[in-house]
């Protein structure tokens, strides 16, 4: 009955169950009257029997199937557990208790008092009155008849050997004497021969009955009470006259004596009741069986029809509640399209009503609150597209330093990826991470000193160096500055190290061009000097001089080769891309610094899939000979020095890329020098220019490749070193990272 | 003068249902019948005298021990005639032209010690001394005006049905609603049928 939009029990259906009932009531009318009628007439009866019982047995037999069927989709319903079942159940069985019980008392009673009843109509006591009534009536007209029979013979007897002229007369006198009706004297056949009556010109002798005519034959006196329309009696008396002498008689008188009007209503009401008793006896099993059987009929169609009616009623009834179940777990589970039918107007009506009005505005309120989520989720989406192409870190936390938001750059400057960090706290984050702990503290300090709003430059020391990054904190808006704070950082290391090598490209060019021209004038003239002068001196001046200018000299030559080194430094790059096989020119460069010093043990780690890149082979070759050298020089005095230069081939989605490492087990890089030891004058080498691995990031760095460097676990320094493969990346890479550097410069 | 036979109506039916319904509660009972006996429609026929088509009919009543005993005890039986004339009709239900019936009243006086045969509609009554001849009399129907040739349509077929019954008790009509269920009160005869050619 449930289901999304406006439903409710079709009409169809309703008027399908009017128009069952209009049936049922028109053809138990029809029966009812046909029966009125068929019982008056049996005839009809015949006839209509056979219907009204086909009618009486079908409704029983419908009914009886409608309850069966009725009780078994309720005992199916309750076993399993229906809403409603129960209640209907139980609204059946006290309706049902309630009609039955009354019905079953009323039923027995009555037939107890129908048994008692029409057994007391015929009671010995009744049934012996009737018959003592009935006797003395008949000892009543009996004394009459005898009288009037004696006179019947004295009558036939005096006209017996009368003249037939004396007949009449005699005839006459008798009936005035007697008040008799009439007094005829038949002949033979019948035949009348005289007759006296009352109202000759109004009536005619009657005729004698047969049994009247074979009886005087006899020579028996005849004499009969007869029963007339209208509740009276006459006495009939017939005598034969003695006219042959034993032979048949040809003569016989017949007289007709009315009884006393009192008399004979008397005698008409005891035979009235007699009757009547008598057809009451007759039908004395026949009623009291038809009326247990009407009883019957009756009770089972009472109590089928009251539990039908108890079945049809708590159905009604539980419907809008089942409807309000099923419509509530339908809203339950997100289904707010869901309508009840108005059951009525009552109570249940306005509770329906309600419902629909409370799923009419559930309905709208999800609606905006779906349509405003949508609207959350496309800024959500908006703002973790933005967030995850930002090359800035953004970190929300909370007070606790839980993690509640993280974008990719965080975790790529922190050095621990995040994405996957919501909910957790940072300072188990930070477990195994130096990087992220240094900057989990900070927070902390922060955080514990009361300050919700800062800017400041945090330095991050690490395995792989140190990182500088430009923290901004901000409590979140909208919330209380307690629960939750937005960090938003820059690794800004690049951008310093992009600032110094411009300025130390600064100081190189100007080092070339303002030191490097006075150089050659100082050392000519100091060698001019030494030759004009050395020859007129005295030995000991002229050893003072020699010494003095040699000095100059020397100083000078050191000057120009750390100018020249500055100028290479600082001299634009003309690259001469050609393609080459970077695992032989790494084989050729260990080859040679083998055959200096061939305790040095060098290891080569080549990956064949490398077979060529497209770079500019002499530059690269400078890279390995100073990475080679620096290495070498940092193993003089450990013992087993071991050299390992590995290239390997590695892949993405975009680019190939040629990593080639260069590690030693010797002391590795001092731990403050990390971050810069690709800063000129950066050495922990007593000597050396400080420029060798400047100019080699410089190199790698115009190849649109980079280079890092940190130290082993096992002890020992690394440097990794990142070359492009193809050309074309390196001029893409160089783009973007002149765009990079340029928008890095102006936001700091 | 036109005879006709006597036929069957489907009874089985008729008695499946009332078995049917007397069985349904359970309470079904049996006693002693007083109208067995046989009970049918000898002969009829039917002769035109002025235009008045007259019934003869001879109709064989039960007599037994059960019916003369229950006269006794003061049980009035009445002994019906029914009659009908159908219009034949080939594509639908015959059509009924006549529908009547000759009502008798059989009852033993007591108080007389004689039979009464009284006619229910004029009320003319008849006593006899014994059952048989009050019987025999009931027996004989002669000269009964059914039908008047104007009724009768030229080229019609038509179908008279004689049939004769019996039942007892003489009972209020709310008594005898109540002995609906049982048809132990009422007899009825076969059909007796015959074609009357116009």
């Amino acid at each position: 009955m449930v289901t999304p939009g406006v439903k409710g029990r079709p009409r169809r259906l309703r008027w399908i169950a009017v128009g069952q009932a209009l049936l049922w009531a028109t053809i138990a009318l029809g029966a009812f009257l046909l029966l009125a009628k068929s019982v008056q007439n049996s005839s009809l009866f015949g006839r209509l029997q056979l219907w009204i019982l086909i009618v009486d047995v079908g409704g029983v037999i419908a009914l009886t199937v409608l309850i069966t069927r009725q009780l078994w989709r309720l005992v199916r319903d309750y076993r399993a557990h229906v809403p409603g079942s129960r209640l209907t159940a139980r609204t059946v069985g006290i309706f049902g208790a309630l009609v039955i019980a009354p019905l079953l008392i009323v039923y027995l009673s009555s037939l107890e008092f129908i048994n008692v009843g029409i057994d007391s109509w015929f009671k010995v006591e009744v049934k012996q009155g009737l018959s003592d009534a009935l006797g003395l009536s008949r000892a009543a007209l009996d004394l009459r008849m005898r009288e009037y029979s004696t006179r019947t013979q004295a009558l036939a007897e005096s006209l017996s050997g009368a003249p037939a002229a004396d007949v009449q007369a005699r005839l006459d006198v008798e009936r005035r004497a007697t008040k008799a009706l009439e007094v005829v004297l038949f002949g033979e056949h019948e035949r009348i021969l005289a007759a006296s009556l009352e109202n000759p010109l109004e009536n005619l002798p009657s005729q004698p009955p047969p049994d009247l005519v074979s009886q005087v034959a006899q020579h028996v006196p005849y004499v009969s009470l007869d029963p007339q329309a209208g509740g009276s009696y006459l006495i009939r008396t017939a005598a034969a006259l003695d006219d042959r002498g034993g032979r048949a008689p040809a003569r016989f008188v017949v007289a007709v004596y009315p009884v006393p009007a009192q008399l004979a209503a008397l005698s008409e009401a005891v035979q009235s009741s007699y009757s009547q008793y008598g057809d009451l006896a007759a039908l004395r099993e026949p009623l009291k069986y038809s009326f247990r059987l009407t009883l019957t009929l009756v009770l089972l169609l009472a109590m089928l029809a009251a539990i039908y009616g108890a079945i049809y009623s708590a159905q009604r009834l539980v419907r809008p509640v089942q409807d309000l179940i099923e419509g509530t777990r339908a809203v339950g589970k997100g289904d707010f399209a869901t309508r009840l039918p108005l059951p009525s107007r009552d109570e249940m009506g306005f509770l329906v009503h309600s419902f629909n009005d409370m799923t009419k505005r559930l309905r709208r309120a999800r609606s905006e609150a779906t349509a405003s989520q949508q609207a959350v989720e496309r800024e959500r989406e908006r703002l973790a597209i933005i967030l995850a192409r930002l090359s800035t870190g953004v970190l929300a936390v909370d007070r606790n330093l839980t993690v509640r938001t993280a974008n990719a750059a965080a975790g790529a400057i922190l050095g621990r990826d995040l994405s996957a960090a919501t909910g957790q706290a940072l300072p188990e984050l930070a477990a195994g991470n130096e990087r992220l702990g240094q900057f989990v503290a900070a927070l902390a300090v922060r955080f514990a000193a009361g300050r919700q709003e800062w800017r400041e430059q945090l330095d991050l020391d690490g395995a792989s160096g140190r990182r500088t990054l430009m923290c901004a904190c901000t409590p979140l808006p909208g919330e209380d500055s307690a629960l939750g704070f937005v960090i938003v950082f820059d690794d800004i290391t690049t951008l310093l190290q992009a600032q110094r090598d411009a300025a130390w490209g600064e100081v190189a060019r100007r080092l070339a061009h303002e030191i490097k021209n006075p150089l050659t004038p100082i050392q000519l003239s100091a060698e001019r000097l030494r030759r004009r002068l050395l020859s007129g001196m005295n030995e000991r001046d002229a050893e003072i001089l020699e010494r003095g200018t040699r000095t100059i000299v020397q100083q000078v030559e050191t000057m120009q080769q750390m100018v020249n080194a500055f100028s290479e430094y600082a001299r634009a790059p003309e690259m001469q891309v050609t393609r080459f096989s970077l695992n032989q020119l790494v084989t050729e460069v260990a080859d040679l610094y083998r055959a200096q010093d061939p305790l040095k043990h060098i290891r080569l780690e080549l990956d064949e899939r490398l077979e060529s890149i497209e770079a500019d082979r002499g530059r690269v070759r400078q890279i390995l000979n100073n990475l080679v050298t620096n290495a070498l020089e940092a193993l003089d005095g450990v013992e087993g020095p071991l050299l390992e230069i590995s290239t390997r081939l590695e892949n993405t989605a975009e680019n190939a890329y040629a990593i080639v490492t260069v590690c030693d087990n010797g002391p590795g890089f001092q731990r403050e020098l990390l971050g810069r030891v690709f800063d000129p004058y950066v050495t922990s080498k007593p000597k050396g220019t400080g420029l060798g691995l400047a100019i080699v990031k410089k190199i790698i760095e115009e190849h649109g490749g980079h280079i890092d460097a940190d130290n082993r676990p096992e002890g020992g320094a690394r440097v990794r070193v990142v070359l492009p493969v193809k050309d074309s990346t390196r001029t893409a890479a160089a783009g973007t990272r002149e765009r990079r550097d340029q928008l890095r410069r102006e936001r700091a | 003068m036109l005879r006709g036979v006597s036929t069957r109506e489907g009874s089985t039916w008729r008695g499946l249902l009332v078995a049917c319904a007397l069985t349904l509660p359970g309470l079904g009972v049996s006693y002693a019948d007083a109208l067995d006996g046989i009970l049918e429609v000898r002969s009829a026929y039917v002769n035109i005298d002025k235009g008045v088509f007259l019934l003869h009919a001879r109709v064989e009543y039960p007599v037994g021990p059960s019916i003369r005993e229950a006269l006794q005890d003061g049980t009035t039986l009445s002994f019906d005639l029914d009659a009908r004339v159908d219009r034949d009709r080939r594509f639908w239900f015959n059509s009924n032209l006549v529908d009547l019936t000759l009502r008798r009243e059989l009852s033993y006086h007591a108080v007389s010690d004689r039979y009464v045969v009284r006619d229910v509609r004029s009320g003319d009554q008849s006593t006899f001394a014994t059952i048989d001849e009050a019987l025999e009399f009931l027996g004989k129907v002669d000269a009964w005006p059914i039908l008047v040739e104007p009724q009768l349509d030229t080229g019609s077929n038509y179908t008279i049905s004689v049939r004769a019954g019996v039942r007892r008790g003489h009972l209020s009509a709310s008594l005898r609603a109540i002995l609906f269920w049982t048809n132990d009160w009422v007899r009825v005869s076969e059909w007796y049928t015959w074609s009357l050619p116009v």
